[in-house]
């Protein structure tokens, strides 16, 4: 959207009907007292058990979460597979391109010559929420997931998180993954809510 | 002589004027005032102040407001003038108050054979009474920012009584034009001549309505007249200097002369107690079948809940022009009350006096 901008003059002569106040503060009323009457049909409705849907936005927020857009960046997470192992190949892109060196692995093979990482370690004090490491990442494999709650600790070394503590299984992150494949790839398969 | 059932008359009197402003309306305006610009302003407003899980929209936390200044230090600055200091805040309440005292909040009744009339005193002269009052609780606010010893509380102090001893010349002027319509100075009289709709203040004083009003606000120093207290140039005016209880004190000063106001309008534009198109005989016929006594009384609690309904209504006109405006420049707020209020009350002075000369205005 372009910025619009509008020039104020401040020597602005006012008519007559202006200068005389009354009519003008009445219409400045007016917009105040048309959203009190809306706002208060509204949570009257709401009182009444109607839809929720109102003009005030305010979000009763212990009792009530926010609606987090598909495309909102919390804690990374590892991804789990569906049988249970991560998908991590633990190819160090995430901890080369990482901006503040949060994340360090260290990489292991399995028996089947399969590469993952033996430690994860991601620390939560250091991290700075770019999703960089999930741009740099070539298996899908470290997701922004929607965890924005309990991110704060009064110690930072509880903050260091390790690789049980990072894994998700994969259809908790769905929605963020969708949003991921449309922006990169062009797959317009999520809806926007 | 003053009898024993005119002294226990008075006294239940001046109890529930004093339970309806400082125990009904001064917490309930705070709530007011709260919950009315929060949903006007898209907002829900504070609500979660719970006695025992119950929070009543909100309404505890005008009780939470009154603990905590309560308790909190009551401050004194070095270098104030301690007696004043202290003074001031009551110099404040106190006019809010006891203008109440002329304000009819119910017709004429007779119960068990006593003649009750709703208004505490019966002044010949009440409305100059209450303007003389009003003008009162400038001291209060000259004497806060004098003694406080703060250069903003001065300034504050400066403004009110600037802006309070312009808008007093205006604000009674606007009434002059009633005066001569009811041929009255009293206010029972003003409200008696009100029992006819068609002579109402209102269908015949618009234009003095609204430059009372004005004046009203800006006698009251709320928004937009508030650059006494500008919280954005003078950190709060006049009341820098004070804490706790005092600060209680002239919170409710505040709130009270909004009530006082609200009060005055009611019984000189709107009527007071007056029904439309329903006399106070008339109600007390049609209330018959409750017996003599029955029928007054029940009279008596209809007009003073109408009187209360018009009141909080007026209230709640204020709060919404409080909350729809930005605060007047101090240049303008001198302006508008000199230039314009003033001689704008002048003209309808002269206005009403060729209606009544010609005859378009009745006479009653």
């Amino acid at each position: 959207m372009a910025i619009t901008f509008k020039k104020v003059d401040r020597n602005a002569k006012l008519t007559l009907w202006e200068a005389s106040y009354v009519p003008e503060i009445l219409r400045g009323m007016s917009i105040t007292m048309r959203h009190f009457l809306t706002n208060m049909a509204g949570l009257v409705m709401e009182l009444a058990g109607g839809r929720k849907h109102r003009k005030i936005m305010t979000l009763y927020y212990p009792e009530e979460d926010p609606v987090i857009p598909p495309s909102y960046r919390g804690r990374p997470a590892l991804v789990r597979r569906s049988d249970g192992l991560e998908k991590c190949v633990a190819c160090g892109l995430c901890e080369v391109i990482c901006p503040p060196h949060c994340i360090s692995i260290v990489g292991a093979e399995r028996e089947n010559g399969e590469r993952y990482p033996l430690t994860y370690t991601l620390d939560g004090s250091r991290c700075i929420f770019c999703g960089l490491c999930e741009e740099a990442c070539p298996k899908e494999a470290i997701i922004m997931s929607h965890d924005w709650k309990n991110l704060c600790e009064y110690d930072r070394s509880k903050m260091i998180y390790s690789k049980e503590q990072l894994l998700y299984p994969e259809r908790n992150l769905v929605r963020r993954l969708e949003a991921i494949r449309g922006r990169y790839f062009g797959i317009k398969r999520y809806k926007n809510n | 002589m003053i009898t024993l059932p005119d002294l226990v008359e008075t006294v239940v009197k001046i109890a529930f004027i004093l339970g309806l402003t400082i125990g009904f309306y001064a917490p309930i305006i705070g709530w007011i005032e709260r919950k009315q610009s929060a949903v006007m302003q898209d907002r829900i407003g504070g609500n979660r102040a719970a006695i025992l899980g119950f929070t009543v929209i909100g309404l505890f936390h005008s009780l939470a407001d009154a603990i905590k200044l309560i308790f909190k230090e009551d401050f004194v600055p070095r270098g104030a003038e301690t007696a004043l200091h202290r003074l001031a805040p009551v110099i404040s309440v106190v006019p809010a108050l006891i203008a109440f005292a002329v304000i009819p909040f119910g017709g004429t009744y007779n119960l068990w054979g006593h003649e009750t009339r709703l208004v505490i005193a019966d002044l010949d002269v009440g409305v100059l009474y209450v303007f003389a009052i009003a003008s009162l609780a400038t001291y209060g606010v000259v004497i806060a920012g004098w003694a406080s010893n703060n250069n903003w509380s001065l300034l504050g102090a400066l403004r009110a009584a600037a802006q309070m001893f312009s808008y007093e010349v205006a604000m009674g002027l606007t009434i002059i034009g009633l005066v001569m319509f009811y041929q009255s100075l009293s206010l029972v009289e003003i409200v008696d001549k009100q029992e006819n709709f068609y002579h109402w203040g209102i269908i015949w004083h618009f234009p003095a309505f609204i430059l009372f009003l004005t004046c009203a606000i800006a006698e009251n120093k709320r928004i937009p007249f508030d650059t006494p207290e500008a919280e954005s140039e003078l950190v709060a005016g006049y009341f820098t200097e004070y804490s706790g209880m005092k600060f209680i004190m002239f919170w409710t000063a505040e709130f009270l002369e909004i009530v006082t106001i609200s009060a005055l309008c009611v019984t000189l534009f709107f009527g007071g107690h007056q029904i439309p198109f329903v006399t106070v005989s008339g109600l007390i016929d049609f209330l018959g079948f409750l017996g003599p006594n029955g029928a007054n009384a029940a009279a008596m609690l209809i007009g003073v809940a109408v009187f209360i309904i018009k009141l909080t209504l007026l209230i709640m006109l204020q709060m919404s022009i409080r909350w729809t405006l930005p605060r007047f420049r101090y240049d303008q707020v001198m302006k508008l009350g000199w230039k314009m209020i003033l001689p704008a009350s002048l003209i309808w002075i002269f206005l009403v006096g060729a209606g009544i000369l010609t005859g378009v205005m009745p006479a009653v």
